[in-house]
């Protein structure tokens, strides 16, 4: 049997090259012995194929027939939507993407091979300022159809949604997709990472972005601040001992303390929305913060360590 | 990410023919190490692939589909056909180009009317994207700039650092070889005049930064790309399994290996156990997302650490 590779060229140089819609017999006939001869088998190596094809960002064009080929499909591919257009990117605008992909994705092979078709190779030179940058296999997708202005559906916190997409944001090592969510009627942050099984599916449903919508406005700064929307803006009162106090008071800012103490340690007051989050901004101190106050918060916090430690 | 097909299989080699293609016709003749070094293929599979594309064609033209020979380790081009252009960027790809754009528009230094940001608009146009609803926000300290003009310039700087470990701030002489930036937070890789080695500091425990006169020390042969600045062969690693809400872990830290997700989106992962303090933060954090499988050693981390912290609890 002949490679598997020489069968898909051949296929792409006929449905490139005709000028008609080809149905599955024709091409079967001129890919002379290399698809099978039986019906179902060679159906089902060809939704193989184009399935391959696909993948690889070839889209083929189908269309039911009509007049002496009625009720057949035909099939073809569309040069121009095919191929990249020439984006006349010239050599230093080349070497910029191939220097940011070298600082913020390094390694990265959908990077490397966007690069070759853009005509660059991969950088592997020196940096001297870098930013990890996450991905996660939801991202594309939603960009997607941020860019298509198309609502998108995934399952997040239990419950599937739809959202229409008014903004990505990558802030402190995460995305955030910024939208309206259909389900709840609201506008909702989502933690990207979060999006259960990291699958989303892009609704054939027009989305419009609310005029004067910022994507940069749209987060708080503060981690601990997200949902302000939602939820009520309350602060804790907690306690770090000297040895994190000036890790603390630098992040924090001096306008957030409460108290210098004798011992060098310091009580701070945090705002928050996001019990979570705050919750998390705690225990990364270990032994080093304790919150005093308010209760439920202090209550959550034990709760979550004894449930570690038992 | 997946995304990249395996170069071995038939979508990855016809996907690695399609950018091979065009770019030799363009050129007319090429030699068979050059491209093969491009683009990362050995040259054996690549003069399979490149001869079995040669022999295609459809009746009657069987074999003239693509007009290219190979002789004597030269590729050459005849008449260019077929595969003229490279294929349209994947949506992966196109995610892939912009992020980290975007992402390197914010590092120091940055010039938004310098070749970075028009190239981006031109990626954005070409490909007829709107993409103004991506962004990505990051603080840079007037720290980092200085750190990484340093390094640029191969300068020392004077620093009082208070580090995790130490109850007080030490005075060392950095010669910083790199910023990164992971996770919202600054780090610098530099050699440090009092251990004397390559080490990674946290530039907001910095209290002091003053910049000194040229230094003769030189970067390692490999920094390693940022964020591996703590892998190393020689630290302990850790077995961990990892709920859905967790899996950020993977993707921030680096593992030797994690397994497909289970039914319930539970993963598997062996990681570097980064420093003392680091996993016990880890298990506190992730809570109920995540359990040690071993090594036995590292089983009570998260009690021990999860006791501790409840003991000042009861104390105050």
């Amino acid at each position: 049997m002949a490679d598997r590779v020489e069968r898909l060229t051949n296929l792409l140089a006929l449905l490139l090259e005709t000028r008609e819609p080809v149905t599955l017999d024709v091409i079967a006939s001129e890919l002379r012995g290399q698809y099978p001869d039986g019906h179902d088998a060679r159906r089902a190596a060809f939704e193989r194929d184009k399935a391959a094809l696909r993948d690889i960002g070839v889209e083929i064009s189908s269309e039911t027939l009509t007049g002496d080929r009625a009720g057949q499909m035909g099939y073809w591919v569309i040069r121009r939507e095919m191929e990249i257009p020439d984006l006349g990117l010239d050599d230093e605008e080349l070497r910029a993407l191939q220097l940011a992909l070298a600082a913020t994705r390094p390694g990265s092979e959908s990077g490397r091979d966007a690069l070759w078709k853009l005509g660059a190779g991969v950088d592997d030179g020196r940096v001297f300022v870098a930013m990890s940058v996450p991905t996660s296999e939801a991202l594309p997708a939603l960009r997607g159809a941020l860019s298509d202005r198309r609502a998108v559906g995934f399952s997040y916190g239990g419950v599937d949604r739809v959202v229409e997409p008014w903004g990505l944001l990558l802030r402190d090592g995460f995305w955030y997709l910024v939208g309206h969510d259909r389900s709840r009627g609201d506008r909702r942050t989502f933690r990207v990472d979060r999006i259960v099984g990291d699958k989303v599916l892009v609704l054939d449903e027009p989305v419009e972005v609310p005029e004067g919508f910022e994507v940069r406005t749209a987060l708080p700064e503060d981690p601990m601040m997200l949902g302000a929307d939602q939820h009520t803006v309350r602060s804790a009162r907690i306690l770090i001992d000297r040895f994190r106090a000036f890790t603390a008071v630098r992040e924090l800012g001096p306008e957030r303390v409460l108290a210098h103490h004798d011992d060098g340690s310091v009580e701070v007051a945090v705002p928050f929305a996001s019990l979570d989050a705050l919750v998390s901004w705690v225990l990364g101190f270990l032994e080093h913060a304790v919150v005093l106050e308010p209760d439920d918060v202090r209550d959550e916090v034990i709760a979550r360590l004894r449930q570690v430690a038992s | 990410m997946s995304g990249a097909h395996s170069p071995k299989s038939a979508e990855g080699r016809l996907s690695r023919l399609l950018v091979v293609l065009p770019w030799l016709m363009e050129r007319g003749a090429a030699s068979v190490a050059e491209t093969a070094a491009r683009f990362a293929v050995s040259e054996n599979d690549l003069v399979r692939d490149l001869e079995l594309v040669a022999m295609c064609g459809l009746p009657p033209y069987v074999d003239e589909l693509i007009d290219l020979w190979i002789d004597e380790g030269t590729i050459n081009v005849g008449v260019p056909r077929l595969f003229l252009r490279p294929l349209r960027l994947t949506e992966e790809e196109a995610f892939e180009l912009l992020a980290a754009g975007r992402a390197a528009m914010q590092l120091p230094g940055a010039d938004p009317e310098g070749a970075l940001n028009r190239g981006l608009r031109k990626l954005a146009v070409g490909l007829g994207e709107d993409d103004t609803g991506v962004l990505v926000i990051s603080p840079n300290p007037a720290e980092v700039t200085q750190l990484v003009e340093a390094a640029r310039e191969g300068r020392e700087v004077s620093v009082v650092y208070r580090s995790r470990t130490r109850e007080e701030a030490t005075e060392r002489v950095l010669t910083p070889f790199r910023t990164f930036q992971d996770f919202g937070r600054w780090y610098v890789t530099a050699h440090d005049s009092l251990s004397d080695e390559v080490r990674d500091f946290r530039v907001d425990r910095i209290e002091a930064l003053g910049v000194g006169g040229p230094s003769d020390r030189r970067p390692p042969d490999d920094l390693g790309a940022p964020g591996t600045w703590f892998v190393d062969a020689d630290i302990e690693r850790v077995e961990l399994r990892i709920g859905p809400t967790g899996r950020w872990v993977v993707e921030r830290y680096p593992v030797d290996s994690v397994t497909e997700p289970d039914a319930e989106g539970w993963v598997t992962a062996r990681m570097a156990v980064t420093g003392e303090g680091w996993l016990a933060r880890l298990l506190l954090r992730l809570g109920d997302q995540v359990e040690v499988i071993g090594p036995d050693s590292m089983r009570e981390v998260g009690r021990d650490a999860a006791l501790r912290v409840l003991e000042r609890y009861e104390a105050g």
